[in-house]
């Protein structure tokens, strides 16, 4: 095989070959019909289209939390250190070399990142089953219990995240018009600090209230949009 | 080190990443992720890449250690080519170049995963084979013997679509009809 510019241990014989397809029209014309080959093919997997939004989420997610970065820096060094920031709230399916333990405030700081940017779903189905059915054959907490007053909303669908290393289920709810419900549910081992209460602790982050607490040994967060008061009516504790 | 600018990081590879990863993941959403995934990365550990100039093989080889690491014990790769070679048959280039783009990219798809990245990678015409076994981590051998044996089922699947199709074509009057 030959790609142009580049210099191999077999150059050689490389040389000699395309010597040898030189003098010989009919190794010549197969050939040059098998790079012409590889150049339409090359060129059709070329054209294959990008989604249209997807560069503006790798931007976007750089410009989300521009306020954590120091104003006196210039623009290439603020892009760098907002993108460490926001992305790191953003992206959930990263594995790093940190403790498999971390704090429920990391946790929660991630998973709402993440719907920040409205992940794609996995599996779209209002089929709660079903969407258990798929967490389950992805290896994911599956075997979890829907909050007594959510299970009166429609799941939309799922997805599989990571949490440093950790699998997260992650199960939306319709609420009406274009809010929804984010649950997600994890193993509690990955988490540590109060994420292990059995009650529901409430933090908010930015315009979203959160709810976390532990079942068996499964941990649980429930985000939506607004107030304690509005994510209190889907866990049915007011 | 040469600084990098991570706008023109993200417009330069953002595009060949995702087709890289949708070649792997054979998903839209997974390769739209393992892209975000890499620039992440990228954001968090790039400093540490002290030679700029390593940055695209850097950023290729991430995504595919993070597709490896998403993959499931079960379907891992193999280090080993245990499939015999097939002899690839006579496609004409004309027969490929009438072809949709989203019929060859199936093609490619189809092809089992340890001669898909490799083809992948040899067909995106921005890697040297040296490259290309540092991003998969294989011997340099291993990736030439595996774009070889790719090269051939690619096309031994694109001849069979390009026959099929030619069978769908519609004589113009008075000509003959395929197939």
């Amino acid at each position: 095989m030959h790609r142009a510019g580049e210099a191999s241990q077999d150059d050689a014989r490389l040389g000699e070959a395309l010597r040898k397809a030189d003098a010989d029209p009919e190794l010549a014309r197969w050939w040059n019909e098998e790079k012409e080959l590889d150049r339409i093919i090359a060129s059709k997997l070329a054209s294959t289209q990008v989604p249209a939004g997807l560069k503006a989420r790798i931007t976007s997610a750089a410009e989300a939390r521009p306020s954590v970065v120091r104003p006196t820096w210039n623009r290439a060094i603020l892009l760098a250190a907002a993108s460490i920031v926001a992305l790191a709230v953003l992206f959930s399916s990263w594995r790093g070399p940190f403790a498999p333990a971390l704090s429920v405030a990391d946790y929660r700081d991630e998973m709402v990142g993440f719907i920040k940017v409205a992940p794609n779903l996995e599996l779209e189905s209002s089929d709660l089953d079903r969407l258990q059915k798929f967490l389950a054959k992805a290896e994911a907490p599956a075997n979890f219990t829907v909050p007594k007053r959510l299970q009166q909303y429609e799941p939309v669908g799922c997805r599989v995240l990571r949490f440093r290393g950790q699998d997260v289920s992650l199960v939306c709810f319709k609420l009406g018009g274009d809010r929804l419900a984010h649950l997600f549910v994890t193993k509690a081992t990955a988490i540590r600090g109060d994420g292990s209460a059995s009650a529901p602790v409430f933090a908010a982050e930015e315009d979203w209230m959160t709810a976390t607490w532990t079942e068996g040994d499964q941990t649980y967060l429930l985000t939506v949009k607004g107030d304690r008061e509005n994510l209190e009516k889907f866990l049915g504790t007011s | 080190m040469a600084e990098v600018d991570p706008e023109e990081l993200v417009g330069t590879y953002y595009a060949p990443l995702y087709r890289f990863g949708l070649s792997l993941s054979r998903n839209e959403a997974d390769a739209g992720d393992l892209v975000q995934q890499t620039f992440y990365t990228w954001a968090t550990k790039g400093h540490q890449l002290r030679d700029t100039s390593k940055v695209k093989t850097w950023l290729f080889t991430t995504l595919y250690r993070d597709f490896l690491a998403k993959k499931r014990h079960a379907d891992r790769f193999v280090d080993t080519d245990e499939s015999e070679f097939v002899e690839p048959v006579h496609v004409a280039p004309s027969a490929v170049d009438a072809l949709d783009a989203s019929i060859v990219q199936k093609a490619l798809h189809a092809l089992d995963d340890r001669y898909r990245a490799p083809v992948t990678l040899f067909y995106m015409q921005q890697h040297s084979y040296r490259e290309i076994a540092e991003i998969l981590n294989v011997p340099i051998g291993t990736v030439m013997s595996r774009i070889s044996r790719g090269k051939a089922e690619l096309r031994n699947q694109l001849s069979d679509v390009a026959a099929a199709e030619g069978r769908k074509i519609v004589p113009m009057e008075g000509g003959q009809a395929h197939g």
